[in-house]
């Protein structure tokens, strides 16, 4: 059967992405290095644990779907993922890649398990997979990643409780797979508003205890109405929602193997990264 | 610069998204996305009052758009992530969009990011 071998939270944003490009074509702004040496354990846990498929939690800022058809939960099946034109143009990097048999697997799975998500076979994906993914994987990108986009635009969103039933159900669906190692990831978050007079706050204290707590108090955190989680962190700290249905989607007993936290200018960005021992220790 | 108030959910404070704004937005919002089109963006930098009109936005709603009042066009409806994409068309950025919400120029918020606070949520673990 298949089995999820790890997960991690991680944060997104534009300029992640543009700071990437930069450090590459010449040197990182060294706020910017913070971020791209955090990293670097994470790009080694990743090519350790060495999985078939990533299932990726995320959200898009309108640069694939518009609120003429705007998802609460969506899948995308697809061979390719294009990266998304945001306005500034595309970036010079790879292109995520799918493979629709998993994703069709885990559509009929998850709404086997009541989630009625919209399947999508066609989806750009945006800065919420394309920022960091340069960070953690050398091109070219053959594993194939299983993007389920969540609504975190618009209100209502879908509540902290039910992103934890779809970590349960991501789960359940790997379970019933063939033979694979599956990494789930979530990304989003940390504090940060964009918009408004508090634009650009800033709350290391919530992000860093956020880190701390994810693992052993998903259960407390998941009671924490979405409204007191944007007090705290901002408008865009609502994606840290996301988070739990990655950590739902592990074992109740895992292994932090990692974290790192740094807050370059507008977001905070923050990592943490879980392991099954179960089934990462064995050879194979 | 306008007094912030750091625990405030409400406007020009803080913009929740609701459905209300969404219909509110609608026009707005489908002229920002059209942006992500290349061949659009030209279109509307060779033309902006001739591209504005195609998509039936109302006097206010162009005005919005001609005076890059960013602070307004949430106001009337339109999400952050649209309205984004016009900053990008005419060569602005979030940097921009922030110091219009908060009252300040792009320098001045660019330095005074991050702007740290404290607390949390009650009954955090």
């Amino acid at each position: 059967m298949g089995h999820i071998v790890g997960g991690f939270g991680i944060s997104h944003s534009p300029s992640m992405g543009t700071e990437y490009d930069r450090g590459m074509a010449g040197r990182f702004d060294p706020r910017w290095q913070l971020w791209f040496d955090g990293l670097q354990p994470v790009k080694a846990w990743l090519a350790k644990v060495r999985p078939d498929h990533i299932v990726i939690i995320y959200n898009d800022h309108l640069n694939h779907f518009t609120f003429d058809a705007y998802p609460t939960f969506a899948l995308g099946v697809a061979e390719q993922f294009p990266q998304a034109d945001e306005g500034w143009g595309p970036r010079k990097i790879p292109e995520l890649r799918g493979d629709p048999a998993f994703g069709w697997h885990m559509c009929e799975q998850l709404v086997g398990q009541e989630f009625d998500l919209t399947v999508c076979q066609q989806m750009r994906v945006d800065h919420g997979i394309y920022s960091w993914m340069p960070y953690l994987v050398d091109a070219p990108w053959t594993i194939p990643v299983l993007p389920i986009a969540v609504n975190m635009l618009r209100f209502p969103l879908p509540s902290p409780r039910r992103l934890q039933k779809l970590g349960v159900a991501i789960r359940n669906a790997v379970a019933a797979y063939g033979k694979a190692r599956v990494v789930v990831i979530a990304t989003g978050g940390m504090s940060h508003q964009i918009s408004g007079a508090r634009f650009g706050m800033a709350n290391e204290e919530l992000d860093r205890r956020f880190l701390a707590r994810l693992g052993p108090d998903l259960e407390r955190l998941v009671a924490i109405p979405q409204q007191e989680l944007i007090r705290a962190g901002g408008t865009d700290a609502v994606e840290l929602t996301m988070w739990y249905a990655m950590r739902a989607a592990l074992a109740d007993e895992i292994e932090q193997v990692y974290d790192f936290y740094t807050f370059p200018q507008i977001t905070g960005c923050g990592v943490v990264v879980f392991e099954e021992t179960q089934w990462t220790r064995p050879a194979g | 610069m306008s007094t912030v108030d750091w625990k405030s959910l409400e406007p020009p404070h803080t913009y929740l998204y609701s459905g209300a704004m969404s219909s509110a937005g609608e026009r707005l919002n489908r002229f920002a996305l059209s942006l992500k089109i290349p061949a659009n963006r030209t279109a509307f930098l060779a033309d902006p009052p001739a591209y504005v009109s195609t998509y039936s936005l109302t006097p206010l709603e162009a005005d919005l758009v001609a005076r890059r009042d960013w602070t307004g066009l949430m106001q009337a409806g339109g999400h952050l992530q649209a309205i984004l994409k016009i900053a990008a068309t005419v060569g602005q950025s979030l940097w921009h969009i922030g110091a219009h919400c908060a009252g300040m120029s792009v320098e001045q918020m660019q330095s005074a990011c991050p702007r740290r606070l404290g607390g949390l949520p009650p009954d955090f673990p």
